[in-house]
């Protein structure tokens, strides 16, 4: 069928429409990297919009010589890798028992789970549990009280009944225990849901934020987030970079060296991203098949 | 329930005697699912019920030399000094502004992202769009907060392109109305493209003859969207409402608390912020758990009479 000119002009439009949102999207991060990559001077003129102006890689050897930084990244790979694998077992185990369609008191415990999407005890309270487990100041403190997404075990949940019976029966008749068949079977064939489920755990564990801040009061143990956050906070930076030398100072805008700090944190999540597009996509549209 | 489906044939045993081997088996099947669901268990009572749990303070006067049971009760003393104070009816006053606004005015962004992507027919293109709207769910607040506050300084490259025409520099970041602005902007920005996934997988199941035939019928475009699209993804605008309307009393901490400055404090405080600040490096732990309850409570009701409302319209969550 032939496009109408009506038609002709809605294409055309929805196209400007959507290449404007696309390009909004990626163009912030572009002007933050232009001012990393630029000479102070030129961004104090103002003269940085979407590419570098006298390139220097000098924002990032200060932000790596004068602060954390080093620390507070091998502290985010810390995090983000054990938490990452404590919650997909844990997520595991909560959401094969409850697919089971004989498991006593299944539909008791999922409302029960459910229930705490819904109501929660609030930060307080939360903070007093965390205290009172000695918690307090260790990793423990972030890894535990996030160790399963509701979410996140629900689409695990429903993805696990959706597999064929029978295919368990035969797995059963020739000898498999429950965990040989977890091990086996569901899981190999769950592989496209883990990934998405890993992905999603694995984003919340690197950006984690608010935890960090309330539980680790020692600044070694913080995490990128929470340094580059104070970076941008401080509105003496500069004077916090002891460790560089006078003339370095001179060379430097707070502009720079925050921008440098935001792209240290983007740039891992940017490297992995195109990679596990299609998975996370997915992961959404199981989710979405049922609530 | 598995029915040992062999002997059930053979019929060698009487029903009662089969009922019970069944209901053994099905008990011996269940002790590795319980012995997986152990932790499962502990972890909920212990992180999520037991906090719950620890909302009594709320009601008592907490001090650290007699912890949550030893304190003294207070009843409703703590909410009676919530709701007379200005400052705490301010805080809770914003929470509930910044969310209402948040979920009104970014709530159609996803849907209307969803439709405009669907209805573009390059594929190279529309996978390059999504692949870029995705991207800013990625990143963390304090990413998406640096970056705007980079752009929107007074010395930010907004002001620096608006220079020529305004002459001096708006300081967008501490007049309220252009900080909600922007806050609210911030949010659609990081959100809009990822809520559009879950309508593109409604969209994806609506039958493409539908179109057909209404363009063959002379439906142009908009009434295409407004009579096949629209109500083909109804159910699930719906039910992501529902779950939206759910959260409207958490404005996440992460977004307030990186975006906000003393200068707009009167606007951008809000009750997990408070929270932070004043129960947990002030120690109010009992005044400010009272907050959460309220917080809670008020969520809670929200997602009942949301869900109570749309099952009126045959749509609810359960």
């Amino acid at each position: 069928m032939k496009a109408t000119f009506g038609e002709k002009v809605f294409y055309g439009v929805n196209y400007a429409i959507l290449a404007l949102i696309g390009l909004s999207c990626i163009l912030p991060m572009i002007h933050i990297l232009a001012l990393s990559l630029s000479d102070a001077q030129a961004v104090v003129s103002g003269r940085v919009v979407f590419w570098p102006v006298n390139v220097t890689i000098e924002s990032y050897r200060n932000l790596i010589v004068g602060t954390d930084v080093v620390n507070a990244f091998k502290n985010n790979v810390i995090l983000t890798v054990v938490g990452t694998a404590l919650s997909m077992a844990c997520t595991i185990i909560a959401a094969y028992p409850l697919s089971r369609r004989d498991m006593y008191g299944r539909r008791f415990f999922t409302l029960a789970i459910v229930f705490t999407m819904l109501f929660s005890g609030g930060i307080i309270p939360h903070y007093l549990v965390i205290k009172s487990l000695g918690l307090l100041n260790s990793y423990g403190a972030i890894w535990l009280p996030g160790l399963v997404s509701v979410f996140n075990m629900l689409v695990l949940k429903t993805y696990f009944e959706s597999m064929p019976l029978e295919m368990e029966e035969a797995a059963r008749i020739d000898g498999c225990n429950e965990w040989r068949l977890l091990l086996r079977i569901v899981l190999p064939l769950s592989l496209p849901v883990l990934a998405a489920l890993t992905l999603f755990y694995a984003v919340g564990f690197w950006n984690q934020f608010m935890n960090v801040l309330l539980f680790m009061n020692d600044p070694s143990k913080y995490n990128l987030t929470v340094m580059v956050q104070q970076m941008i906070r401080s509105q003496s930076m500069l004077q916090e970079l002891a460790n560089l030398q006078p003339e370095d100072i001179m060379n430097m805008t707070p502009e720079t060296i925050k921008s440098a700090g935001v792209i240290v944190m983007l740039v891992p999540m940017l490297v992995i991203y195109p990679f596990l597009q299609k998975y996370f996509v997915k992961g959404v549209m199981i989710g979405a098949i049922k609530g | 329930m598995r029915l040992d489906t062999a002997e059930e044939t053979a019929g060698r045993r009487t029903p009662l005697q089969l009922e019970r081997k069944v209901d053994r088996k099905r008990l011996q099947q269940n002790i590795p699912y319980f012995l997986m669901f152990i932790p499962v268990i502990a972890y909920f009572a212990i992180f999520k019920y037991a906090p719950m749990g620890g909302l009594v303070i709320a009601f008592k006067d907490y001090n650290f030399a007699d912890g949550v049971f030893g304190s003294p009760w207070v009843g409703f003393g703590q909410f009676e000094t919530l709701f007379s104070n200005p400052q705490t009816l301010q805080i809770i006053r914003n929470t509930f502004v910044l969310s209402v606004l948040s979920l009104l005015i970014g709530f159609p962004f996803p849907i209307i992202l969803a439709i405009l992507l669907n209805e573009a027919r390059r594929m190279w293109f529309k996978r390059w769009v999504q692949t870029f709207v995705y991207l800013p769910h990625f990143l963390s607040w304090v990413i998406v907060s640096g970056m705007v506050i980079t752009i929107f300084a007074t010395e930010g490259v907004i002001n620096d392109l608006l220079a020529p025409w305004l002459g001096e520099p708006i300081a967008f970041l501490y007049e309220q109305g252009s900080w909600l602005t922007i806050f609210i902007g911030s949010g659609i920005w990081k959100g809009a493209g990822w809520g559009a996934i879950i309508y593109l997988a409604a969209l994806s199941s609506i039958d493409p003859s539908l179109y057909e035939s209404a363009s063959i019928d002379g439906a142009n475009k908009f009434r295409q969207i407004a009579h096949i699209t629209l109500p083909g993804i109804a159910p699930t605008i719906v039910i992501v409402f529902i779950l939206s309307v759910g959260n409207v009393m958490e404005v996440g901490f992460d977004q307030v608390y990186t975006l906000q400055n003393s200068a707009v404090f009167s606007m951008s405080e809000v009750i997990s912020t408070y929270t932070y600040k004043i129960g947990l490096q002030r120690l109010q732990f009992s005044l400010t758990a009272a907050m959460g309850f309220f917080e809670s409570i008020i969520g809670l009701i929200l997602v009942l009479m949301t869900n109570a409302v749309a099952r009126r319209f045959g749509q609810g969550l359960w």
